[in-house]
């Protein structure tokens, strides 16, 4: 897995490519965690690039989502290929989390 | 009689000559101390000692790179007090390119300071901290297969003809003897690990329901569970509310490994505690819910909970983000994608139940995603779709739930576990 960090416009977004799993899902923590200490929002998450996501890197995702909840902190998902929609929507997490199309469209929401 | 031919020996040479041969001397030494250990601990301020010896120095270091932080830190200091090197260990690092230290670990290259006072790289504030007094320095880069591994340094030697290729030479073997440690270190403790996860899973498996097959009235509920090689976090469970149901549990814990065991634990007593005596599935996943939303790394669980009444085939069931079920009535094989609420320990919420109304002969299988999950050798994964279209060539077979594993293991022949795989299912016998 690769991570990018991303101004646009400035709103940070974490730019994700490759397979999300136990091995690498620490890096995202470290990443993840580093913009939450810092009460970042919103944050982007763009899974443009994602070919994989377990439950290991799902669990990191909420993590975040409930550590950015404590001080009112946005995180949103822009760019879900379709497999991984499948297995977020299996899981009911697309009501969980705030997933968009594009990260425009997170951007004017 | 022939004169013997006589040979004239400059005495400077004669010494050089000595002193080679003394050179050789510790390195065949350092090399027998390199092959009598493996602990890092015991070989580095050994081979350290010794560099100090030859070179009649005062002290001397070694400050291994972490490559995280990208700085170098002190591992090894040996000098007069050992307060002064408890110091340095604690309380200084080094930036790539500051100090002596840095500047040899940047370029890579041994360097001679005869006099530190005149040179603009030295780092002023090791002495400071400790009240050593460095005037002169000989520091190796110490480099291994794997890149930069640290820096050797030796401080203030006496012997004045520094020659730097006997220490390099030490250093370059003791770079390898560093690697061959740190590989030992880390096959022990993947060793030690593995052992944990053995553990961990037959912990995990003693939480299971002593048998995987239970029979009430005309109601067979049985189970298959296969671990994964790390150690996932499958958990399925029978329970009795009452004297016509039985409760039937199936769930998955996020991550893997030790961490996923234990929550699995936590999860199956409060899922028998909570479950005592109660026949709402909604309501027990509520109270689950809530007792397990405080879990640490985001930790969640998907489950199924389903309530059957073994004498009137009633179904009720509560989803908390768990994969769709398969329910085969009269020979067809339906997909079950119910209302769901979001996995336990996410957020607060109330779950929604359905009811199903079974007929003689039907059958309901929950699953894992460990099923459709399962990897190829080229890295593809099976998909639920392709499982299901299985299941409804086979419909009809009584081991059904033993055909689809066959299936998903004749998949990712070759390939090991990746994650744990469950199969839950309730049978209505005609």
């Amino acid at each position: 897995m690769k991570i990018e960090v991303v101004d646009c416009k400035g709103v940070k977004v974490l730019a994700l490519s490759g397979d999300i799993d136990m091995y690498s899902s620490p890096d995202l923590r470290k990443e993840l965690m580093h913009f939450v200490h810092k009460k970042v929002s919103p944050l982007l998450v763009d899974f443009r690039g994602v070919s994989y996501i377990d439950s290991s890197g799902i669990a990191t995702f909420v993590e975040g989502l409930k550590s950015m909840m404590g001080y009112g902190g946005k995180l949103k998902f822009v760019g879900i290929p379709e497999k991984i929609m499948e297995i977020l929507c299996f899981a009911k997490l697309d009501r969980v989390f705030e997933i968009y199309g594009s990260i425009d469209d997170a951007c004017r929401n | 009689m022939e004169e013997e031919p006589r040979v004239t020996v400059l005495e400077d040479y004669l010494k050089g000559i000595e002193k080679k041969v003394d050179n050789l001397k510790v390195l065949i030494e350092v090399s027998s101390l390199i092959s009598s250990t493996l602990d890092l601990n015991d070989l580095m301020p050994l081979v350290m000692e010794k560099a100090k010896n030859v070179m009649n120095a005062e002290a001397c270091s070694i400050l291994f790179y972490n490559r995280e932080t990208n700085k170098l830190e002190f591992e090894v200091a040996m000098c007069d007090e050992n307060s002064k090197s408890d110091i340095l260990k604690k309380t200084i690092t080094l930036e790539m390119g500051q100090g002596i230290a840095g500047w040899v670990a940047e370029n890579r290259k041994a360097i001679v300071i005869e006099d530190v006072s005149k040179d603009s790289r030295f780092f002023q504030g090791a002495d400071k901290m400790t009240g050593f007094t460095t005037k002169s320095i000989v520091a190796v880069p110490l480099v291994g297969r794997s890149g930069l591994i640290g820096v050797a340094e030796i401080i203030n030697p006496s012997v004045k003809d520094y020659d730097t290729e006997i220490f390099e030479l030490l250093c370059r073997q003791f770079a390898i003897a560093i690697e061959n440690a740190r590989f030992h270190k880390e096959s022990i403790e993947r060793e030690k690990l593995k052992q944990q996860l053995e553990i961990a899973s037959s912990l995990q498996k003693s939480f299971l329901p002593e048998s995987p097959l239970i029979r009430k009235g005309k109601f067979t509920i049985s189970a298959v569970n296969y671990s994964a090689a790390q150690v996932g976090g499958d958990i399925y469970d029978f329970v009795e509310p009452s004297d016509e149901k039985m409760g039937v549990l199936i769930g998955d814990v996020s991550g893997k490994g030790i961490s996923a065991a234990l929550y699995m634990a936590k999860f199956i007593s409060d899922f028998r505690y909570v479950s005592h005596g109660l026949d709402e599935p909604d309501v027990t996943l509520n109270r689950l819910n809530s007792l397990v939303s405080k879990a640490p790394r985001g930790m969640f669980l998907t489950a199924i909970y389903s309530v059957v009444n073994t004498v009137t085939g009633h179904l009720h069931l509560s989803v908390a983000g768990h994969p769709p079920f398969i329910w085969i009535s009269a020979g067809e094989v339906r997909v079950m994608t119910v209302e769901s609420g979001p996995p336990l320990g996410i957020m607060p919420v109330e779950y929604p139940s359905v009811s199903l109304q079974l007929r003689c002969g039907d059958r309901v299988i929950f699953l894992t995603d460990g099923v459709f999950d399962a990897k190829n050798s080229a890295g593809e994964r099976i998909g639920f779709d392709p499982v299901v279209e299985f299941a409804r060539r086979h419909a009809e077979d009584p081991q059904l739930v033993s055909r689809i594993i066959e299936y998903v293991d004749d998949f990712s022949k070759g390939m090991e576990r990746a994650d744990d795989l469950t199969m839950v299912e309730i049978w209505w016998n005609a």
